[in-house]
């Protein structure tokens, strides 16, 4: 965390996210890693971005059954709540890894999702505080 | 002494192998039909961008299939085969595409004109068919000069043959008229080739380089039993179900000309159940009498879609399964009934249509009208008189290139050669532009043709991800009995819905739907890093597809993709233990340190 803005990693579904409009991808969020399906999101992946210093993690993909690949986004809520538990062991809060299951072809809400789940992060403090 | 003739048949062609989504395996013109679902899918909820992303769908299914908007509403052959039938119900397809038609035709009737320079050879195209129309437009678009050779005064052919209750006659006529507008094709109506002053070798000398015949079957199928011709198909009262049609197309059939009458059809196709089914909005009371037995599945099964028999007997219509007609009965020149015996057999044990009837089982249906809908032939004179017959009385035609054995530039295809459905025709009429290109620039007619397609699976999923069909609304039966369309089109709330049921079963390479909407820069590929990889196998429990696979490479197991089959979702990467999978142009692993390290 940087002064008062937390660290946020944000990956997003890019069948279900956005798609209609890419160029928010482009201009408006800089740190959002768009990824073909969120299924193809790994424990590792998470664990790398809390490793180099982000506060927390938030993984947008397709609502139910609505996947692309069919079951990609059932796949990665199975990861993310295992995961979760696993980051407590670490000490690392599991609100700090977010996701969101939802369709936004216009890509709307993502500036909000972001922002609340920032809001959240900030409330948590930081993942490691200052020395 | 030993030698090897180089003939083109004793050319070894490099193997063409491909994958397709079984529905687009079964279409004969093998439509894109995974784009088009993934597209719509993606298409905006707001009713005013979804159109201009419908009219981008539209141009370009018209570009290979200008007669796409009259298979949304007739065809769905696509259907038979999907992957879904047997987990809740084929994805409708065919009225996907008719939803596409309802919001494109607005639009093509605005639709500019081809740009095309038509400095190439003229051909002539004889008949004004889906045959016929799918060549002149395929081989205008390659800059031929083409001109379209009708024998009546209105184009379409036996399209105009299906009641105006599945097929509205506005979307024909206006889709008709836009092809030949939009592709320039020239028309000559009232031509009928053959007779008078129209001959091919005529054509030919006024500057015709080559031709495509696709006349289709003109001629009612005669009535016959055993080998002998069933006597009296000329009593007042006994019509062929193919002028019937016709006649109704035409306007000369109108509301309550079977007022109160008993109508008896014979026949068990689509045809015999259109022409039913349009006796019966006439005022008839119809029964259908149809040789093949009640089950669909069994090698005698009746071959009329289900769908068609359950409208006719929801509209009232009796069918008689298993009965053909040993004799037609009348009095007084006017018909009054058939005797009817037991049909044991329609096909032999090789598949031919051989019937064998019990005559101790027979039966008498009496009636006012007789409607006889058992087939059409071709014009065999005409095509006797040409000289296209072999020996055997046959056309003599080249099935893979449609060249006739006789003479050379001329191209044979459509009903005229195997009756088929319409998008058979279409398929042929395709084809003959390919070949008729091919003959006039000199090149080889078959090199690359012989195309092998293997259908793809059902991605391995448990059975509660599958969801069931949408029902497809129609008036109820009492509602109607008139020549309106009587099924309900889908909304795009609903469209949008059916879409995303696709499995998109097929591979990536045949689709590109999501590289077209600019979702994915290009597909993305899986990429096995062998060194790493342990063999262990969870990237095959992890693939839907059947892409990821082990192979042996001497003494290790070790993963591999097969790219054929392979969506690139990256559901194996995430599943690999190891970590020695990898999907090109996303490295998450650099995104994430780039965005840590930046400010």
């Amino acid at each position: 965390m940087k002064g008062d803005s937390p660290k946020l990693i944000c990956f997003s579904c890019k069948f279900g996210w956005g798609y209609l409009d890419t160029d928010i991808y482009k201009s408006q969020l800089k740190d959002i890693i768009p990824v073909t399906c969120s299924g193809t999101i790994d424990a590792t992946h998470i664990m790398d971005a809390f490793k180099n210093g982000a506060d927390g993690v938030l993984v947008l993909g397709c609502s139910d059954k609505a996947c692309h690949f069919q079951t990609g986004n059932d796949q990665t809520r199975k990861r993310i709540l295992m995961l979760r538990k696993i980051l407590q062991e670490f000490g690392i809060d599991p609100l700090r890894l977010q996701f969101m299951f939802n369709v936004d072809p216009e890509g709307k809400q993502i500036p909000a999702v972001i922002e609340k789940t920032k809001q959240l992060l900030k409330n948590l403090g930081p993942l490691r505080p200052a020395l | 002494m030993w030698k090897t003739v180089n003939k083109v048949e004793s050319l070894v062609e490099p193997a063409i192998v491909q994958y397709l989504p079984p529905c687009q395996k079964k279409c004969p013109i093998n439509e894109d039909i995974q784009r088009t679902n993934v597209l719509l899918s993606l298409l905006p909820e707001d009713p005013k961008e979804a159109r201009e992303g419908l009219i981008q769908i539209g141009d370009y299914l018209f570009d290979n299939n200008p007669l796409f908007p009259i298979c949304g509403y007739v065809c769905g052959i696509c259907e038979l085969e999907c992957n879904y039938t047997t987990k809740g119900g084929a994805i409708r397809r065919r009225l996907l595409k008719r939803f596409v038609s309802d919001h494109y035709l607005d639009y093509l009737d605005s639709k500019k004109e081809f740009d095309i320079v038509k400095n190439r050879e003229k051909v002539a195209v004889i008949g004004g068919g889906p045959g016929g129309l799918m060549c002149a437009f395929h081989l205008s678009k390659r800059g031929y000069k083409v001109t379209l050779f009708e024998a009546t005064n209105r184009l379409g052919g036996a399209l105009w043959l299906i009641p105006h209750y599945r097929l509205p006659k506005l979307v024909l006529q206006r889709v008709i008229e836009n092809i030949v507008r939009i592709a320039g094709i020239e028309i000559q109506y009232n031509a009928k080739i053959g007779e008078g002053k129209w001959s091919l070798e005529k054509l030919r000398k006024a500057g015709y380089k080559s031709i495509f015949l696709a006349k289709g079957t003109p001629a009612p199928r005669m009535l016959l039993f055993g080998l002998q011709i069933v006597e009296n198909q000329d009593l007042e009262g006994v019509f062929y179900g193919q002028t019937f049609l016709y006649e109704i197309s035409r306007g000369i059939l109108v509301k309550d000309y079977l007022g109160g009458k008993k109508v008896i059809v014979i026949g068990g196709g689509n045809v015999a159940f259109d022409v039913a089914r349009s006796a019966r909005r006439l005022g008839g009371d119809v029964t259908v009498v149809a040789l093949e037995c009640e089950d669909k599945k069994s090698k005698d099964g009746i071959p009329a879609d289900h769908e068609e028999i359950q409208g006719a007997w929801e509209e009232g219509i009796k069918i008689v399964y298993s009965r053909g007609v040993s004799k037609i009965l009348g009095k007084n020149g006017q018909f009054e009934g058939i005797v009817s015996p037991k049909c044991t057999r329609v096909f032999n044990e090789q598949g031919r249509f051989y019937p064998e009837f019990d005559l101790n089982d027979t039966v008498t249906f009496h009636g006012d009208i007789l409607i006889i809908t058992i087939g059409q032939i071709p014009d065999m004179d005409f095509l006797k008189k040409e000289g296209l017959l072999n020996e055997r009385h046959q056309l003599a035609v080249d099935p893979l290139t449609l060249q006739s054995a006789n003479k050379d530039w001329v191209f044979i295809g459509g009903d005229v050669r195997r009756i088929g459905y319409m998008v058979d025709a279409m398929r042929e009429g395709q084809e003959a532009a390919e070949s008729i290109d091919r003959y006039l620039r000199g090149l080889d007619l078959k090199k690359g043709r012989k195309k092998e397609y293997i259908a793809t699976d059902l991605p391995q999923l448990k059975d509660a991800f599958f969801k069931s069909e949408p029902d497809v609304t129609w008036l109820p039966p009492e509602k109607r009995l008139h020549f309106q369309m009587f099924e309900k089109g889908f909304t795009l709330p609903e469209a949008i819905e059916e879409a995303k049921r696709c499995l998109c079963c097929g591979p990536c390479t045949s689709c590109r739907a999501c590289v077209s909407v600019g979702l994915q820069e290009d597909l993305p590929k899986v990429i096995v890093h062998e060194t790493i990889c342990s063999g262990c196998g969870i990237c095959v429990s992890a693939c839907h597809y059947g892409a990821a696979q082990l192979k042996q490479i001497g003494q290790h197991l070790i993963s591999s993709t097969d790219v054929l089959k392979c969506k690139a979702c990256g559901m194996c990467l995430s599943a690999c233990p190891a970590g020695a999978r990898e999907l090109t142009g996303q490295d998450l692993k650099k995104r994430i340190l780039e965005i840590c390290a930046s400010a």
